[in-house]
C-alpha cells in the first residue's frame, strides 16, 4: 500500500485550485410523450427487435416461432419451459457456448437509446452475451424517459455483483467502418414487451 | 521547416485516394455527432455540467479514490495502486503468475497501450488476446492504434482480408466482404474465450459512491472477456472515477453521442463483484504522471478527457493525416496535449498539427480547453529547445514590420512587384510556403490605401 499513500501524498501537494460540485437537479432532460413507441423505435433503430406480446400469449410460443431450428435454449426463468439448459444449473460457463437462443428478464427499459437495465440474476452471466440470439422479457409498463431517470432506478440482486444495460445486438464497425450486427456477444436481440 | 508531424503526414498523403477517404469517413462520424447533439435540446447544458462534474472530482480525486478503494474493497475487490507503468505492469504479472495465468483475453484500453503492459506480459510468456475487432486486428498486424476509438481504420477491408488468410482466421481467399470477415473474427475471439485463464477490462468510469467500474462496448467483449474466464483484473487510470451515478447519467449520455454518433454503445456494464464461480476481482487505480499533471496550471484541464474521439473525428489536420503522424500514442489534439504532458520535448513535434480552428474544443463533450492548449504549448517550444530556428527569425522580422507603421507600408506598397517573380523561383524548395500552397498574388495597391480612396 505504500504506492497509495505516495500517490495520494503527491496528489495532494499538486492539486491547485479545488472546484465545487455543480448542481445536477436543474437538467432538462428529454422526454417523450409516448415512452413505450419511442423505446420501440429506438430497439429498431440500433438493430434490435420489438414486439409486442399481448396478454394470455404463451412467451413460449412465440419465441418457438421466431426461432423454430432451435436446438439450445438456454433460461433460468420459471415461465421459460422450452429451455434446453439452465445457466444456473451448468457446470461451467462454458457449457453455455453453442446456446442459440438465451433468454432473459429485463427490468425496466430507457426511451431515448433503447437501453433496458438488466442485473445478473443467474450464476452464469454468460448466457447474455454466449447466446447466439438474446431475447429479453420486459414488462412493457416498466420503460423510464431518459438515463437520469434509469440511473435513479438500477439495483443489482443482492447474490450478484453485476448489472449491464443492452440496447441492441452486438456491433461493430472495425472493419472499414462498415456496420455489422454480431461481433462477439449475441447476433441479434429481441425485446418481448409483455402485458404483465 | 517540417515538423516530425508533417514529414509523417507526407507518407499518409502519399496515397490521394485512401487519404481523402479517411478524411470523409471521420466527417462523416462527425455529422453523425451533429444529429445527436442536435437531437437533444439539452447537449450544451449537458456539457456544461460535465464539464464542471470533472472539474469539481478531478480536483478532488484524494477524496474520490479513497472513497472508490475503499467501496471496492468492501464489495471483496481487491484494489492496487501503481504508481508508473512499470508498477502496473508488475502488479498485472503478479496476481496473472499467482492464479497460474497461461493465456489472458483483454477488451480494449489505452491504458494498457501508455503501459505497454502486452509486451511486458508477452515477455513473461504469457499470452495477451485483444478482443475488441480493431485491437485484433492490429494486434495481429503487430501495429498501435490510429485511432482511439477506431484502431484500426487505417486499413483496409483488403488489408484486413489479406491478414485473415495468412494467419488462418478466414478460410475463403478473395472474400473481403467485412460482415464475412467479422463473422471469422468472431468464431477464432470466441475460442480465445472459451479458453482463456483470465480477462482484462479498462474502464470507461469507476463510480466513487458504489465501487462499480463502468465499460462501455459496443461488441460485447469485455462482457465476454469476463463471463467465461474465472480472473478478472480491471486496469482504470485515476482519472477515470466520478462521484456517483447520478454523474454517471451525463457520461453516459453524452460518451457514445459525441465519439461516435450513436444514442449509446450497446453495453453499458457494471462490475461490483466477481461473479460467484471466479476468483475474486482485481482493480488496479494507475497514477502514471496523472498526480503531477493536475499541478500544471494551464493544461490540467486534459485530465477532463473520457476519450471519446470526438476532437480526431472533427480535427482537419487529424482528417488529413491519420493517426501514425502524431509521436505519441494517442493521436489527435487531445493526444498533442497529453504527449506535451508526458514529454514535451519529445512530442512538441505535434503542437503544430493544428490550425487553431478550435473545433476540438467546440465538439469535445466535457468542454477541454485543447486548441486552447496547443496555442499555449507553442509558446513555450522555445523553453524545450525545440523552436525552430527558421520560424524563430522570420517571426523577430515580422515583429520589426508590424512594429513599425512607415516599414508596413513601404513593405506593402512594394509587395505586387514580387507577382513579377518568375514562378520557377519562388516555388522553390527555397521557399517553404510553396510547398502545398500556390503563391498568393499580392494586390497592386495596399489595402490601406484603398480604404483611404473610398474615404476619399
Amino acid at each position: 500500500m505504500a504506492s497509495k499513500e505516495d500517490i495520494l501524498k503527491r496528489y495532494r501537494e499538486n492539486v491547485r485550485e479545488r472546484f465545487d460540485m455543480p448542481d445536477l437537479s436543474d437538467i432538462t432532460a428529454i422526454t417523450y410523450p409516448a415512452p413505450l413507441s419511442q423505446f420501440i423505435s429506438m430497439t429498431q433503430a440500433v438493430g434490435g427487435n420489438a414486439i409486442e406480446v399481448e396478454k394470455g400469449h404463451d412467451v413460449n410460443v412465440i419465441i418457438r416461432e421466431l426461432y423454430p431450428d432451435a436446438k439450445e435454449i438456454a433460461s433460468n426463468l420459471p415461465e421459460i419451459t422450452i429451455a434446453t439448459r439452465n445457466p444456473d444449473e451448468v457446470s461451467c460457463a462454458q457449457d453455455l457456448n453453442g446456446t442459440d437462443v438465451g433468454i432473459i428478464r429485463g427490468e425496466f427499459g430507457v426511451a431515448e437509446n433503447a437501453c433496458v437495465w438488466i442485473p445478473q440474476a443467474m450464476k452464469e452471466k454468460a448466457v447474455m452475451f454466449i447466446s447466439e440470439n438474446l431475447i429479453i422479457l420486459l414488462n412493457k409498463r416498466q420503460i423510464v424517459q431518459n438515463m437520469h431517470e434509469a440511473y435513479q432506478r438500477i439495483s443489482f440482486n443482492d447474490d450478484y455483483g453485476y448489472g449491464t444495460f443492452i440496447s441492441g445486438p452486438s456491433k461493430t464497425a472495425d472493419i472499414a467502418q462498415v456496420l455489422v450486427m454480431g461481433a462477439q456477444a449475441a447476433r441479434s436481440a429481441t425485446i418481448l414487451l409483455l402485458d404483465e | 521547416m517540417s515538423t516530425s508531424h508533417s514529414k509523417a503526414a507526407k507518407e499518409f498523403l502519399k496515397d490521394q485516394k485512401y487519404a481523402h477517404w479517411h478524411d470523409a469517413t471521420f466527417w462523416a462520424v462527425r455529422t453523425k455527432r451533429d444529429n445527436m447533439a442536435y437531437g437533444l435540446d439539452e447537449w450544451e447544458q449537458l456539457r456544461e455540467k460535465a464539464s464542471a462534474i470533472k472539474r469539481h472530482t478531478i480536483t478532488h480525486l484524494d477524496e474520490y479514490l479513497d472513497q472508490f478503494a475503499t467501496a471496492a474493497e468492501k464489495n471483496g475487490v481487491e484494489v492496487h495502486w501503481a504508481k508508473d507503468a512499470q508498477e502496473f505492469n508488475e502488479i498485472v504479472y503478479d496476481i496473472l503468475k499467482n492464479h497460474d495465468v497461461k493465456k489472458m483475453v483483454k477488451s480494449k484500453s489505452m491504458l494498457t497501450e501508455e503501459c505497454g503492459m502486452n509486451p511486458y506480459l508477452e515477455e513473461r510468456g504469457i499470452e495477451v488476446v485483444e478482443t475488441d475487432l480493431g485491437e485484433r486486428i492490429i494486434q495481429l498486424k503487430g501495429q498501435a492504434p490510429s485511432h482511439i476509438v477506431m484502431p484500426a481504420i487505417h486499413l483496409s477491408h483488403d488489408d484486413v482480408g489479406e491478414l485473415f488468410e495468412e494467419k488462418g482466421i478466414s478460410n475463403e481467399k478473395g472474400n473481403h466482404d467485412p460482415t464475412f470477415l467479422t463473422y471469422r473474427a468472431r468464431l477464432s475471439l470466441r475460442n480465445e474465450f472459451l479458453t482463456a485463464d483470465a480477462g482484462m477490462t479498462g474502464a470507461n468510469f469507476g463510480i466513487a459512491e458504489t465501487g462499480d467500474i463502468v465499460v462501455c462496448t459496443n461488441e460485447g467483449n469485455a462482457d465476454m472477456s469476463t463471463s467465461c474466464p474465472k480472473l478478472h483484473i480491471a486496469a482504470i487510470g485515476l482519472e477515470k472515477i466520478i462521484p456517483n451515478y447520478e454523474c454517471l447519467a451525463v457520461f453516459q449520455r453524452m460518451l457514445c453521442r459525441a465519439g461516435t454518433g450513436q444514442p449509446t454503445t450497446t453495453y453499458t456494464s457494471h462490475f461490483r463483484k466477481a461473479r460467484p464461480t471466479a476468483h475474486h476481482m482485481h482493480i488496479v487505480l494507475v497514477d502514471n504522471g496523472r498526480s503531477e499533471w493536475i499541478a500544471n496550471p494551464e493544461h490540467w484541464e486534459s485530465l477532463k478527457c473520457i476519450r471519446c474521439g470526438s476532437c480526431m473525428n472533427t480535427c482537419p489536420v487529424y482528417r488529413r493525416s491519420g493517426g501514425y503522424s502524431y509521436s505519441y500514442f494517442i493521436p489527435g489534439p487531445i493526444g498533442i496535449n497529453l504527449g506535451m504532458l508526458r514529454d514535451a520535448r519529445k512530442h512538441s513535434g505535434n503542437v503544430s498539427a493544428c490550425t487553431l480552428c478550435n473545433s476540438c474544443q467546440t465538439v469535445c463533450p466535457v468542454k477541454v480547453n485543447l486548441g486552447d492548449q496547443i496555442y499555449l504549448w507553442r509558446q513555450q517550444l522555445d523553453d524545450f529547445g525545440t523552436a525552430n530556428p527558421q520560424k524563430k527569425l522570420m517571426c523577430k522580422g515580422m515583429s520589426m514590420v508590424y512594429g513599425s507603421p512607415g516599414l508596413y507600408n513601404f513593405g506593402t506598397g512594394l509587395a505586387h512587384w514580387a507577382n513579377y517573380v518568375p514562378s520557377s523561383l519562388m516555388d522553390c524548395g527555397l521557399n517553404p510556403w510553396a510547398e502545398g500552397h500556390k503563391m498568393m498574388e499580392f494586390p497592386e495597391k495596399p489595402f490601406h490605401e484603398m480604404v483611404k480612396e473610398l474615404k476619399n
